[in-house]
């Protein structure tokens, strides 16, 4: 019985090898590999497109979590793989600072974007029980004697760009405190036991809206309609407009080097997956925007948050390489 | 209150969503049987899988794989010795020599009527006392996690089997290859050598299923050809006497799980760890002595992993907190199926917390059937001759091994730590230690430094605080205590000596 289920099995991977070899993209499932954990921001976003990206391509995306140092588990992966568009990337902003930070060789510049697609703001959040209730309160309570207690996720992770902002512009020193990631860092903040957090919007909106959280100022130019009275940073401290647009962002991407014409299947199908209203309501509720750039303007996109964030954490101390080494530009 | 009676009726009144309900306890238990098979697999599968599904249903098929999934890992624990999932390994110390001295069947019935119990005291705390827990456990600071994971250090006494020294030695180990990988705090590489695969860590799952599942079986191979005990099938359900003798331990323990399972990030896998120790400091005169096949150390760790389940729930349907990994893939369905987990998901959404409630409760009554009709059938699994049924563990070792993350190297490794098991358990080390410093490693390792981080890295400060703070203080004296409780001077006061 086992055998003969074997010898099936066998031919069966043989004939899906053999077939592969012709006919047009996409002739077979593709496998869809998520940087981050099930639960997540990512693993959320892949799995709210994937099911209707499949309805239009007419294949099987088979979906799996390899999370691990950063994701650069799942970019190696990928990376490694063949440039023919059945190995994709669910990934988010991370792979832009791999290389300043030393955790892999890799970057964006070894994928070719298939479509950037939902971005997210940074709101500081505080604790609701922390004396200050404004920004400019907050900025003079952290050049204060006694250090606030900041909750990131790592060095490199986006709360810590954020701080890193912080840092240049009013020149204010925080004693970091490092969790596994947006929720459980907003977790200590809710229970007391770190003040403050520069957190995603899609994971703070709910927060701030209950009174749980704080939130001070979100790092945009125009204030975000999910939050109506939080103002924008830039309303307070113009001086943030030189690093913004910056956020988090969920894309979808192949190895550098995948046929034009793949890349172009793909590209419009996640595009035309993306008006699907069932996604726009996922974006909306998530706390996100809908992006949507692909080709050039995607590479744009990841070349320019590259530069800023890389040239921050370096700034700011946190990087072990120079991006100067990497010839990544310093931003205008 | 008429209205939240209506919502708990939902599912009662669509004869879709009670089919499922019973179809994920029944799949459920099978997954949770599988070692390497996970629940937390299996709910992450199942919300692609239910995409386009009405968020009831698929509602109900998840709370379904849950509680059959967390009562599936215990049986194969009991029969095999081969703990399903981190959540059952507890169990095992004393279901499987239960199960050697023809008892297996009693053991089964006795763990499915405890666990259905604790269960429903799980699913009691979440709807009268969700809020109030869920705000005390957001009391719980890194440094509370760090005692807690003190604690845990701590059962290696429990578990660690005859000579203290080995089980520690195998415990250190563990805490030891759970260090590889990315340093939770500053992202520096540990004992990487630059191997990218060594770079995302030892999975505790993976390290689990070749310790317990392959090195078991290769232990068992040495017994080919030996007759395995017959089975006394009688008496399976558990008289009415036996359920009261064991009750004060039972809601003891499954409080323990709520509230373990109600902290953040914390689940079944703690909860019964914890709940098998404290029995052990605790129960007086155990049916027989613990670790030769003790009730007592059954019902308490399984009481403890079902009341963890309600307790997951607490935080995240009161604050959109997972209160464990399968809680946090649920927050994803949520998400997708255009929900807004979060504090204002009761109060915009209140059908669903009483439509889980009510889920989670039919699973429960499930539960009680489908265990205790399959007793007999599962009970005749240790008849199979060694030499057919150990193959068939190897088998479904690698295949959940893989299954995990679709990854060859996790099978390498499975397979190495299954060898190395087998060493152990012939020198005499026991490889429970080894699961336990894999499982506790990191949460020392991240909380320490996080209360450290969190007193400015000043040492009198940091101290202080294990003072101070009231829950810090009580879970510093617990510790104090469980290690006072094993001199001589105090087991003498007590009578135990």
């Amino acid at each position: 019985m086992k055998k003969r289920a074997a010898i099936l099995v066998s031919v069966l991977l043989v004939l899906s090898i053999a077939g592969a070899a012709m006919a047009a993209y996409p002739e077979k499932s593709i496998q869809g590999l998520i940087q981050w954990g099930a639960g997540g921001g990512t693993d959320n976003f892949a799995r709210a497109v994937t099911p209707l990206v499949e309805k239009i391509l007419g294949q099987t995306i088979i979906l799996q979590n390899r999370p691990g140092a950063s994701g650069a588990v799942a970019t190696t992966m990928v990376v490694n793989g063949a440039a023919d568009g059945y190995t994709l990337l669910y990934g988010a902003e991370n792979p832009a600072n791999y290389r300043v930070l030393d955790l892999s060789p890799l970057s964006f510049h070894d994928l070719d974007p298939v479509v950037i697609a939902v971005e997210g703001a940074v709101v500081i959040c505080a604790n609701p029980e922390t004396p200050y209730n404004t920004m400019d309160e907050f900025v003079e309570a952290a050049k204060g004697e006694k250090k606030i207690r900041m909750a990131t996720s790592g060095v490199g992770g986006l709360p810590y760009v954020a701080g890193a902002m912080m840092k240049n512009i009013h020149g204010t020193e925080f004693n970091y405190i490092q969790f596994d990631g947006d929720g459980p860092g907003a977790t200590a903040v809710m229970g007391g036991h770190a003040d403050v957090m520069p957190l995603a919007l899609s994971t703070s909106v709910e927060y701030i809206k209950a009174g749980r959280l704080k939130g001070l100022a979100v790092l945009t130019t125009k204030r975000v309609p999910q939050l109506p009275d939080v103002p924008a940073i830039t309303e307070i401290y113009p001086e943030y407009a030189q690093y913004l647009p910056w956020g988090p962002f969920y894309g979808v991407f192949a190895k550098k080097g995948t046929p034009a014409d793949v890349l172009a299947t793909l590209s419009d199908a996640f595009t035309k997956a993306m008006e699907d209203e069932r996604f726009e309501e996922f974006v909306k509720n998530s706390g996100g925007f809908k992006n949507g750039a692909t080709g050039t303007e995607a590479v744009s996109y990841l070349e320019k948050f590259e530069s800023t964030a890389s040239w921050l954490i370096y700034n700011a101390g946190g990087a072990k390489k120079s991006p100067a080494e990497f010839n990544i530009p310093e931003p205008k | 209150m008429e209205q939240s009676f209506q919502y708990f009726l939902i599912p009662f009144l669509s004869w879709e969503m009670m089919l499922l309900i019973w179809a994920g306890v029944f799949a459920g238990i099978w997954v949770g049987a599988i070692p390497g098979l996970s629940v937390t697999m299996a709910a992450s599968l199942l919300i692609s899988f239910t995409f386009s599904w009405d968020l009831n249903h698929a509602l109900a098929l998840i709370c379904g794989v849950f509680v059959g999934g967390v009562y599936g890992g215990s049986i194969t624990a009991i029969l095999l010795n081969i703990p399903g999932a981190p959540a059952a390994i507890a169990t095992g110390i004393e279901g499987y020599p239960l199960a050697q001295l023809g008892e297996a069947g009693k053991a089964i019935g006795l763990c499915t009527t405890v666990s259905v119990f604790a269960s429903f005291v799980g699913i009691l705390a979440l709807s009268v006392a969700a809020p109030v827990i869920a705000n005390f456990s957001l009391k719980f600071s890194p440094r509370d996690f760090f005692l807690l994971a003190v604690m845990g250090i701590l059962l290696i006494g429990s578990i660690g089997g005859g000579d203290p020294v080995k089980g520690v030695a195998a415990g250190a180990v563990g805490v030891l290859l759970s260090m590889v990988g990315m340093d939770p705090s500053t992202g520096e590489l540990r004992y990487t050598f630059g191997n990218i695969h060594l770079m995302a860590g030892i999975s505790f799952v993976t390290a689990m299923i070749g310790l317990f599942g392959v090195s078991e079986a290769l232990t068992q191979f040495r017994n080919a050809g030996k007759k395995s005990p017959k089975q006394n099938l009688d008496r399976i359900i558990p008289s009415w006497a036996t359920f009261v003798k064991y009750l004060p331990l039972s809601i003891r323990s499954s409080l323990l799980g709520v509230f373990i399972g109600a902290l953040p990030g914390t689940g079944g896998d703690v909860a019964a760890l914890l709940a098998y120790d404290q029995a052990k400091r605790t129960v007086r005169n155990p049916s027989r002595p613990f670790g030769t096949g003790a009730y007592e150390g059954i019902v308490a760790p399984e009481t403890a992993n079902k009341g963890a389940i309600g307790g997951a729930f607490i935080p995240m349907l009161t604050l959109g907190i997972p209160g464990d990994a399968v809680t946090a893939i649920i927050i994803g369905a949520l998400y997708i199926h255009g929900l807004k987990p979060g504090p204002m998901l009761m109060i915009e959404t209140p059908h669903l917390f009483w439509m889980i409630v009510s889920c989670l409760s039919i699973a429960s009554v499930a539960l009680m059937v489908l265990g205790l009709v399959s007793v007999k059938p599962f009970a005749k699994i240790i008849e199979i001759p060694k030499e057919i049924i150990m193959p068939v563990v190897i088998i479904l070792s690698v295949i959940g091994t893989y299954a995990i993350q679709n990854s060859v190297v996790d099978i390498f490794y499975m397979i190495g730590f299954g060898i190395l098991g087998y060493f152990m358990r012939l020198y005499g080390y026991a490889t429970g230690p080894m699961v336990l410093g894999l499982i506790l490693g990191p949460m020392l390792d991240a909380n320490y430094r996080r209360a450290m981080q969190g007193a400015e890295n000043q040492l009198l400060p940091f101290l202080e605080g294990f003072v101070t703070n009231p829950i810090s203080l009580f879970l510093t004296l617990s510790i104090v205590f469980l290690v006072f409780s094993q001199t001589k001077v105090y087991r003498r006061w007590r009578g135990f000596e």
